[in-house]
């Protein structure tokens, strides 16, 4: 690596290289984030988890007696707020750097993209891993009879990387911050309302069910189900969401900017 | 291999996008070590795209540049390392103190949590932001945001920074003490390319200047070579149709025979002085900010 030609008078000062530069940018883009969602996290926790559980409770009310029902709209509920907070905290991140030139300035640095990115991505990571943690509580609260099984969190960080990646793509095509907004909300939102995941795919309409096929909340909402009602056998979801979000990530960051030809 | 001691070497450079007009075209010159080098043309000359390809954020048609040898286009990260830019258009993250953006950004800029600390102390103090340590970035004014973002660019000093229009939108004094920053980072040895649209700023603080207009460089010197080459180091200003009427300017190489030039035609009223950069800037383009 060429160090940097340094000024007559200036301090010496070493460059960190390599893999360690690449987890330093991740920390301070983290850090940058975190510093920001410090003053308002109450906002993005609340936003996210109001509809969501308002949505479990209706959905309970429609199936009282039924536990594997009870437990499903549990699960639609967790999918629906990550989902969300997903979305709405990455979304509206990219956007804003974006349009009011924050990213231009972290452009000029030695840093790429998928550090970025990835920075980025943690910070959503810590607070989707705390909307669902709340999620289970209220489920525990509620009364809701489930099993947890370490199988549920491949699902779940499977499912948020595909969820980033597909925000990343959305959101590059936003064409001002408002409408960038409305894009990566209506994005969380279809996907969780339109794909089975407060119900079985046998159970859901025909259009929803075509639907299901090719979306990875199904086999997030199927996969967790299993693993929450005991089975850790969610091989197959897992395989499924893996290549969803190896897909997802990859046109998003292929779609993240750094240089304009 | 291209000199890897020479700042930044910009050879035969091109920018078009599709098949619109050059943004740039053919654009080269270098930048010696240590110098100040200002790149002077009106709004839409072509200035940022010039500095965007510089700075590897947009890629160039055709042409090459190299930023101490290496080359923008192949090693992006490489260049990003030996160089720091304020660009026209970037802002601060604005819930983030004044100290932990310069720490912050030193870390991205590759230096060690431990250097990253030092520096954004040593750089509060240089450009004179000690009482805002703590201050959020969105309740500093214009010049002090800018001031921290010239300190964004400095943090691992490096050899070469490039500043997009760094006054532009700043009251007279706060563009007064940007200058003395830039002078003083100068002073120790960094070379400093600079973009603007203001004579005067150019005039006071670059060692070169070079006049872009329509993506074209259509010179680069000193200002006193740029005036002597047009035959322009004085200028006697006359009216020409009593005192209400139209003035008229004529320029030469000596200010006695343009005294007596116009002596000669009857006038004795004028004004006889040094041609300024703004001038030489409106003879070059034809007084229209167009090439001439």
């Amino acid at each position: 690596m060429r160090s940097p030609p340094r000024t007559e008078e200036g301090p010496a000062v070493r460059l960190v290289t390599g893999p360690s530069k690449f987890l330093t940018d991740v920390a301070s883009v983290f850090e940058i984030r975190f510093i920001l969602l410090r003053r308002s996290w109450y906002w993005y926790l609340m936003g996210t988890l109001v509809f969501p559980i308002g949505m479990f409770y209706f959905a309970s009310a429609l199936a009282p007696d039924h536990p594997d029902a009870i437990r499903r709209a549990m699960i639609g509920t967790i999918v629906f707020g990550s989902t969300m907070l997903t979305t709405s905290m990455l979304g509206q991140s990219v956007i804003y750097d974006r349009f009011q030139g924050r990213l231009k300035l972290i452009i000029t640095m030695p840093v790429s993209r998928f550090a970025y990115a990835a920075g980025i991505l943690s910070v959503g990571a810590v607070l989707s891993g705390s909307a669902v943690g709340i999620l289970l509580i209220v489920a525990l609260i509620a009364g809701v009879d489930f099993t947890f099984t370490w199988s549920f969190l491949p699902i779940v960080v499977t499912v948020l990387l595909t969820m980033s990646g597909l925000t990343l793509l959305v959101v590059s095509y936003a064409p001002s911050p408002e409408v960038g907004g409305i894009m990566s909300n209506l994005l969380g939102v279809f996907m969780a309302l339109v794909s089975p995941v407060y119900f079985p795919m046998e159970q859901a309409p025909a259009l929803m069910r075509a639907f299901g096929w090719v979306s990875p909340l199904r086999y997030a909402a199927d996969g967790m189900m299993k693993s929450l009602s005991g089975q850790p056998d969610v091989y197959f979801e897992v395989a499924i969401l893996v290549v969803f979000s190896a897909v997802c990530l990859g046109a998003g960051l292929w779609k993240l900017r750094w240089q304009e030809s | 291999m291209v000199a890897p001691d020479r700042p930044l070497i910009v050879d035969s450079i091109n920018k078009r996008y599709g098949s619109g007009p050059y943004a740039n075209r053919d654009v080269s010159f270098a930048a010696h070590p240590g110098e100040m080098l200002g790149i002077l043309g009106p709004n839409g000359a072509g200035k940022t795209t010039l500095v965007r390809q510089i700075t590897t954020e947009l890629l160039p048609t055709s042409g090459s540049i190299h930023v101490f040898g290496v080359d923008v286009v192949s090693d992006p990260i490489g260049v990003k390392n030996m160089m720091g830019v304020v660009p026209q258009e970037a802002q601060l993250f604005e819930l983030i103190t004044v100290y932990e953006t310069l720490r912050i950004f030193g870390k991205l800029r590759g230096l060690s949590s431990r250097d990253a600390r030092r520096r954004a102390e040593e750089l509060l103090t240089d450009l004179r932001l000690a009482e805002y340590r703590n201050v959020t970035n969105m309740r500093l004014s214009g010049g002090l945001k800018r001031r921290v973002m010239v300190g964004i660019s400095m943090i691992a000093n490096p050899g070469l920074i490039v500043l997009d229009e760094p006054t532009t939108g700043l009251d007279p004094q706060s563009r007064r003490d940007m200058w003395d920053v830039m002078r003083d980072y100068k002073d120790r040895g960094t070379t400093i390319l600079m973009t603007t649209h203001y004579m005067e700023e150019a005039e006071a603080l670059c060692d070169r200047v070079g006049i872009i207009s329509q993506g074209s460089l259509l010179a680069l010197d000193t200002v006193p070579n740029l005036r002597s080459a047009r035959g322009f180091d004085f200028k006697i200003t006359y009216a020409v149709d009593g005192l209400n009427g139209a003035s008229e300017t004529i320029f030469g190489t000596d200010d006695r025979e343009l005294v007596d030039r116009v002596r000669q035609m009857g006038i004795r009223q004028y004004s006889v002085g040094r041609t300024t950069l703004e001038d030489v800037y409106l003879a070059l383009t034809d007084g229209t900010g167009h090439n001439a």
